[in-house]
């Protein structure tokens, strides 16, 4: 009697099971964890935990910066954040046009990513939107209860190229993207002086007065 | 100072007090693309969303005049004769005072979890918090968030309609700008009508509008400095921000842009 008992609660226990994996493969499909990306972000967030911890912020940036330059592939996101005018900028806008980006963008990540000096982040999860396009999680250690920072989760989006090298290609916090902002301001810019290539001029301006400031 | 964009986040995420949520298990998870199903491509951020840019930008230069000539002074003033636990004291007050609202709103999404957080979060707060004063609830482990008629009618599968700027209430959207009239008709003190709770309703939205902005002071300026185009940007910040609200605080990776293939770019050159 009892036997039968457990083996049903057994059954339903792996009933359930099946459920529940069932539905997680059928609603979340790419919600697999990528560990090898995951142990890439966690060396990067490992290798800037000393220049967060600088208590000036001309070690920070200048850590970041490095970071940046090793990690980020700003020439993708530079064509990324020009969304549908990508294809149309013409070899000499473009020339011109990636290094100022390379320099706007390296500013904006300085100055996202050192309101967690004297922070440590640590990788919570990782979801593969597609073989090459992955997001990681992160999250600070040990936050000062109450502060704003305590819940807010850090993603990276990673592209993993056909050669299999990783580069990081975007950065959140709390489903707010750093180079989704930039592109809908990149195309608004592009778009409201006329449309390329004399919008794609507009914008490079733009960049050129923004940098001079 | 420097102070940094993502603390618009934290705000962002602090004034609508957003649930820290993730998807930790299958049913949360079907429920979370259900959510969504709702929601979906409509409130994507790019510029098809913003047919009334021109209004908007309008809009958005009547709301910067304001702001620059009324509210980050009166702001500033608020923030040099207060203290920070002042401060505190009355955003959770006001916080306090949106419970009912929010209480109905998450029983019109159905989502009685939440509804009995929030109905816990008013209960404790009225009573041991004095008045709303204090934020006891937080302590022993009630989370907080936010839920408006906007919202509601999201989950009900109204699409967002275009993005909508109006002067003083921010960015938002068809879909918002109604849900905001509906959360007035939500409120209960709008229907006591004596001299008294008028005063007391005008007061409430005076103290409404520098509590909110009073910590945005320095967010906004760091936004405006370093856009190149501060319209496009908050309307970015706003509709990426939003759509995780209305999801309840879980993140959704899949409508995110593509990153797009560049290599043949590589091979052309």
């Amino acid at each position: 009697m009892q036997m039968t008992t457990t083996l049903r609660r057994l059954g339903v226990a792996h009933r359930l099971g099946v459920a529940i994996i069932v539905s997680a493969v059928l609603s979340a499909a790419p919600a697999l964890a990528d560990q090898e990306v995951e142990d890439y972000i966690q060396a990067i967030l490992d290798e800037a935990e000393p220049f967060l911890d600088a208590p000036d912020q001309e070690t920070q940036f200048d850590g970041i910066r490095q970071l940046v330059d090793k990690y980020v592939d700003m020439r993708r996101i530079g064509l990324f954040t020009l969304g549908k005018y990508a294809r149309r900028i013409t070899p000499e806008q473009k020339q011109e046009y990636l290094p100022l980006f390379k320099e706007y963008a390296t500013g904006v990540y300085q100055d996202s990513l050192s309101t967690y000096a004297g922070e440590k982040l640590r990788v919570t999860t990782s979801i593969d939107r597609s073989e090459r396009d992955i997001i990681v999680n992160s999250e600070i250690i040990d936050p000062e209860p109450g502060s704003q920072l305590a819940t807010m989760v850090v993603h990276w989006r990673i592209y993993r190229s056909r050669d299999g090298d990783l580069t990081i290609m975007d950065v959140g916090a709390d489903g707010i993207w750093l180079a989704i902002e930039q592109l809908e301001q990149f195309t608004s810019v592009i778009a409201n002086n006329g449309g390329p290539p004399a919008g794609i001029d507009a914008l490079i301006v733009d960049l050129k007065e923004q940098l001079a400031e | 100072m420097t102070i940094k964009i993502w603390t618009l986040a934290a705000f962002l995420a602090l004034t609508a007090g957003a649930a820290h949520a993730q998807i930790s298990d299958a049913d949360e998870a079907a429920a979370f693309a259900e959510d969504l199903k709702n929601d979906g491509a409509a409130d994507q951020g790019d510029a098809n969303q913003d047919p009334w840019e021109g209004f908007n930008r309008k809009m958005f230069s009547v709301n910067n005049a304001i702001d620059g000539a009324v509210l980050v002074p009166a702001a500033k003033i608020y923030r040099a004769t207060t203290h920070k636990k002042q401060r505190k004291g009355l955003r959770n007050l006001l916080a306090n005072a949106r419970m009912p609202g929010i209480l109905i709103n998450d029983l019109l999404q159905g989502e009685f979890k939440r509804a009995s957080q929030t109905a816990g979060r008013f209960v404790v707060n009225t009573t041991i918090g004095f008045g709303g004063m204090g934020d006891p609830a937080e302590r022993i482990g009630i989370p907080q968030h936010s839920e408006d008629f906007g919202q509601t009618l999201a989950v009900w599968g109204v699409s967002s309609g275009p993005y909508l700027f109006m002067p003083l209430l921010g960015p938002s959207t068809v879909r918002g700008g109604v849900g905001a009239i509906g959360d007035v008709a939500l409120d209960p003190a709008v229907w006591i009508r004596t001299d008294a709770a008028s005063f007391a309703r005008y007061s409430r939205a005076g103290a409404t509008g520098l509590a909110l902005r009073e910590p945005l002071i320095e967010p906004l300026q760091d936004i405006k400095d370093n856009s190149l185009d501060y319209y496009a940007s908050i309307r970015s910040f706003y509709t990426q921000s939003r759509k995780r609200e209305i999801a309840n605080g879980r993140t959704n990776y899949d409508d995110l842009p593509d990153i797009g293939d560049f290599e043949e770019f590589d091979e052309l050159e």
